[in-house]
């Protein structure tokens, strides 16, 4: 970044405490002693250190230095004194010894240290070697003793350890004499730029407001200019909030709706308290039938009598009497009961329609005498549909259900015979669930003729299901017990993902 | 569905062939059987309903006998020639009929008897409705002096099955578990009987059997009664029950007929039992038309015959086929032609999905709700779903307007359809009201207003505001905003009456009809239904905007 005349430098508060410190440390200083001063650990300036050397106001060295410690060796010398010194007194005493190996007993130096000590005494003349003995002769002794001197002198310099940049002779030598250990190292040092410095002169540096949370008033008054706007640091974890939610139930029967509808149905409704009659009787389920039974049917208390078409009465009295040949109560037909399927709206839209090619369905609530569970409700959802038509065959309704599975993402349906009262050939479709293997889900079949002949329906063949969707509902929702998709409790409704199902 | 126990090795017996568990398990689906248990020698099967024929090992084993083709399917009932009689003799006003059918020439043995009471049993839960309409009996022949005689009496004496004293038909009704359970079905001096001809009781229906005449491993001979209130659905019981029994001659018994003496004049069959069977013609036509499978002239037979049909002729077209008086599912041509298509395989049959050829569509009351909805989440309200049924003490608690009410409910709590959508959103404060500082929620659905002659379905719309911080003004909101999103019209007016405070509620119009209510629920309401915190509440009619407004427009 240029830096033009005029312009001022604005800079976090940290990297300004840092060009300042460096500034009182004459411009160059170890990254280490900057952060002490700035009261941090050195690695958490480094990236301050690169955003100013970015800015060109530091350049930031890696420089090479030398670590030189006293030898375990070193640090015994630098006490009792070094090998030579302790060798030259105890030859001054004696003056003379039979051999060097009496000499080298007599020391109780190591035989490492012997033979240096040793060698340094003659070569500075302190002793001589004549046949084998060992002669004090006191030449060169002065130099000797001046040599080990600024030896020790050095030792003590050094007292524990010394850092150094550059490494110098005596180190090597004492090195070489094992009293000194050297490691080379870096480390990181901060020197002003040329433009820090005449900045700072000139006071054009200062410390910048950090901004975080903007604010229309930060935004009107231009402060955003003169201020570093805070990064956010994304591994935070940030909380949940949930949006208000359609049920996920509503949102799948609807989903439905709309599968249902691409494949050419209409809607249509119906009542949920219906008589008997189109309940039952219309459907050719004669009124000693265990289905109508008091286990099986929630019926209406109160006097209430239905009401209903007289030709529909008529025609239904008349094919139960001449097929299942028993009397035929017009009064058990108009009792009221809870719908215990919606096959009813099917059987009340082929009786307003009559003849002709169409596709009608309903899904809406249904009712059987039971107690919640987690499988079982006493209330619940079908899928009724019918196809209408001359030519309409149980191939069409096979075909149906194969191209419903697939649109809800279902996968394969295999067919087995079934028996309900109202059609002929019957059948149930069945898919695989990933846990519970193959399950029954689409029931159907086509209109017996006696069905059609109770609504008046000439000439025509209906393919006719009847879906417990709430089944399949469970499988998409991913849900184990059938109460969740009822359910008035927002936590869950909230919590119920959209299945992948829906959203394709 | 009935629940059958039949032993593989009988089953092996009756199919005379050695058949594997695989072939059974086959041969069950496409008899609408549903296994339930194999274990051992013992399957546990769900039998389909309208199939009585399959109740017991019987009649599955003959099943197998045809679909396995061990023998082909007669096209006449075994009947002897001899004949006997059945005296009706002033029998009981409320159970005038009784046949009667007897099967010479069986071999029991106590795995055979099992499965003949429990055809008995399984008939009577289901076809006889828990014997009000048939009662079924069993006797040893050779133990009574035919001909046998229904009647009835004011009381008489005999050692009912199961004991070992005589007792008094009373005594019977009072101190027999059969007698006390089905002591409602017969009527106090007019008890039916059945007795031989020395006068002495086979059974005192539809109560209990004598112990004298039963059948046992030794029974060589077998009656069977049947005795009820309609005449047809008797013959049907009492011809599966014949058809069970003879089966225990394996091959070899007959059906000896009886003719019937007295008796109700509108009694509709002179003979007992009834075996004449039903003849049908199945077309090619017929099964393309119904199927849309072309099966084959030649391929008709065959594939009939392993559903137990009788083929009595073969036309170029089609065949004639005699429908055994067992098969009491057989109505006509088209439930030959489900067996057609079970024979030929469900899974081979062909599949075409009808492409859409019309305008397809969602009713108008969906499509409203679904602006409903969308209006509702975008105000913040999240959506429950609560059920139709509902404690009818909450519907009192919110309204005074009538309910329709559970003849038969198992549970109070789910006694009474919600006439009204207020009731169903409180319930969903209080769920909600502990986990939730303020609850914001809504629900779109069908409720039910009771009429003359039926109930009229309504779907309706309320919201619920639940926190110290709501007031009127806020349901007053939310009903404006709904009003306004609509573009219609909105107008408020006091509003008096459950489950509101007075002052603090009203009447919400919209293009001057009025379709629903808000206001603050009343603190008494809130104490009964345990909440805790203030309610602002609001219903809104959908049917009535869609009818008299929308649709208006």
């Amino acid at each position: 970044m240029g830096l033009m005349e005029e312009e001022r430098v604005l800079l976090p508060e940290r990297q300004y405490r840092l060009v300042k410190a460096l500034a009182g440390m004459g411009g160059r200083a170890e990254a280490s002693r900057l952060a002490e001063a700035v009261g941090r650990k050195q690695s958490d300036i480094m990236r301050d250190l690169a955003e100013l050397e970015s800015k060109n106001l530091v350049k930031v060295l890696r420089v090479k230095t030398w670590h030189v410690c006293l030898s375990p060796d070193g640090r015994r010398y630098l006490k009792e004194g070094l090998p030579e010194e302790r060798l030259l007194k105890i030859v001054g005493v004696r003056r003379e010894f039979p051999s060097v190996k009496e000499l080298a007993k007599a020391c109780g130096l190591s035989r490492n240290e012997f033979a240096a000590a040793f060698g340094r005494l003659r070569k500075y003349g302190a002793v001589k070697v004549v046949s084998g003995k060992v002669i004090y002769s006191g030449d060169g002794v002065e130099k000797l003793l001046s040599d080990i001197r600024r030896t020790r002198e050095l030792l003590g310099n050094i007292s524990e350890c010394i850092h150094v940049r550059e490494l110098p002779e005596w180190v090597a030598e004492l090195k070489r004499r094992g009293m000194v250990e050297v490691t080379e190292s870096r480390v990181v040092e901060v020197e002003a730029t040329e433009t820090l410095r005449e900045l700072l002169e000139a006071g054009r540096v200062s410390e910048a407001p950090l901004i975080t949370r903007i604010t229309s008033e930060v935004i009107v008054s231009g402060k955003w200019r003169g201020a570093i706007l805070k990064e956010f640091d994304l591994s935070i974890e940030v909380p949940v909030k949930y949006p208000s939610r359609k049920h996920p139930y509503v949102e799948f029967l609807n989903h439905v709706r709309e599968v249902v509808e691409s494949m050419g149905f209409v809607e249509a409704k119906g009542p949920h308290v219906e008589t008997a009659l189109w309940n039952f009787d219309v459907l050719f389920v004669p009124q000693y039938h265990p289905a109508r039974r008091e286990s099986d049917v929630y019926f209406v208390a109160g006097e209430t009598v239905g009401v209903a078409p007289s030709d529909v009465l008529e025609r239904t009295r008349e094919v139960h009497e001449r097929v299942w040949k028993y009397r035929w109560d017009p009064r058990e037909a108009l009792k009221l009961v809870l719908r215990t399927h919606t096959t009813p709206v099917s059987m009340r839209t082929i009786y307003s329609r009559k003849e002709g090619e169409y596709r009608v369905y309903s899904l809406d609530r249904v009712f059987r005498p039971d107690t919640p569970d987690p499988t079982h409700l006493m209330e619940f959802h079908q899928l009724e549909g019918i196809i209408v038509g001359k030519h309409v065959t149980f191939k069409h309704l096979l075909g149906f259900f194969k191209e419903f599975a697939k649109r809800l993402g279902l996968g394969e349906v295999r067919f087995r015979p079934a028996y309900f009262p109202f059609t002929e050939p019957s059948v149930e479709g069945y898919i695989k669930h990933p846990k519970l293997g193959w399950i029954e889900v689409f029931p159907g079949g086509m209109f017996r003729p006696e069905v059609l002949y109770a609504v008046g329906l000439k000439g025509h063949n209906v393919a006719a299901w009847g879906i417990g969707i709430d089944r399949i509902a469970m499988m998409v929702l991913n849900m184990n017990d059938i109460r969740n998709l009822y359910t008035n409790d927002v936590g869950i409704i909230r919590s119920t993902p959209l299945p992948k199902e829906v959203m394709r | 569905m009935p629940i059958v126990e039949v032993s593989f090795t009988d089953l092996q017996r009756l199919a005379r062939k050695n058949i594997s568990s695989e072939e059974l398990l086959k041969a069950l689906e496409l008899m609408k059987g549903e296994v339930e248990e194999v274990s051992g020698d013992s399957i546990v099967f769900e039998a389909s309903h309208d199939r009585p024929d399959l109740f017991s090992a019987e009649g599955l084993g003959r099943a197998l006998r045809y679909l396995l083709g061990v023998e082909e399917p007669p096209s006449a009932p075994p009947v002897s020639g001899d004949m006997t009689e059945l005296r009706i003799v002033n029998p009981p006003r409320y159970r005038p009929y009784a046949y009667i059918s007897i099967v010479k020439g069986v071999e029991l043995d106590d795995e055979a008897i099992r499965q003949l009471f429990q055809l008995q049993e399984k008939l009577h839960a289901t076809y006889c409705r828990d014997r009000a309409l048939v009662s079924i009996g069993l006797y040893d022949l050779d133990k009574v002096k035919p001909p046998i005689i229904y009647t009835s009496v004011s009381d008489g004496r005999y050692v009912p099955l199961g004991y070992s004293e005589e007792m008094s038909l009373k005594e019977i009704l009072e101190k027999t578990e059969k007698g006390v359970k089905y002591a409602h079905l017969v009527k106090e001096g007019e008890y039916p009987l059945l007795t031989d001809s020395e006068g002495q009781v086979l059974s005192f229906p539809p109560i209990l059997n004598a112990e004298w005449n039963k059948v046992t491993p030794e029974t060589k001979n077998i009656i069977i009664d049947v005795t009820g209130t309609e005449p047809h659905l008797m013959m049907r019981v009492l011809n599966v029950m014949t058809y069970a029994v003879l089966e225990r001659g394996y091959g070899k018994a007959l059906i000896m007929r009886a003719k019937v003496v007295g008796g109700a004049p509108d009694n509709p069959y002179p003979t007992t039992p009834h075996l004449e069977g039903k003849l049908f013609s199945v077309h090619v036509e017929d099964a393309e038309s119904l199927l849309g499978l072309r099966v084959s002239a030649e391929d008709i037979p065959v594939l009939l015959k392993r559903m137990g049909y009788a083929v009595t002729s073969i036309t170029s077209d089609g065949v004639r086929v005699w429908v055994p008086p067992y098969r009491v599912d057989v109505h006509g041509v088209v439930d030959i032609i489900e067996d057609l298509a079970i024979s030929y395989g469900y899974n081979e049959l062909p599949t075409e999905t009808l492409p859409p050829t019309h305008f397809s569509g969602r009713s108008s009351i969906e499509h409203l709700t679904r602006i409903i909805r969308d209006i509702m989440v975008g105000l913040g309200f999240d959506e429950v779903v609560n059920f139709m049924l509902i404690d009818p003490d909450i519907l009192k608690l919110v309204t005074d307007e009538p309910f329709v009410t559970v003849a038969n409910p198992k549970m109070k709590t789910y006694s009474a359809l919600r006439n009204c959508m207020l009731a169903s959103i409180l319930i969903a404060g209080k769920v909600n009201s502990e986990k939730m500082g303020e609850v914001e929620v809504f629900e779109v659905g069908d409720y039910v207003i009771p009429k003359q002659h039926d109930a009229e379905s309504v779907r309706g719309m309320a919201f619920l505001l639940m926190g110290d911080k709501y007031t009127l003004t806020d349901g007053l909101v939310t009903a404006k905003s709904v009003a306004l999103t609509l573009g219609l019209e909105y107008r408020f007016e006091p509003y008096e009456g459950k489950p509101y405070i007075r002052g603090r509620a009203a009447k919400v119009f919209l293009n001057d009809v009025e379709v629903g209510r808000v206001g603050e629920v009343h603190p008494e309401v809130l104490v009964e239904l345990r909440l805790t915190k203030p309610v602002v509440a609001g219903e809104f009619n959908l049917t009535k905007i869609l009818r008299e407004i929308i649709e208006r427009k």
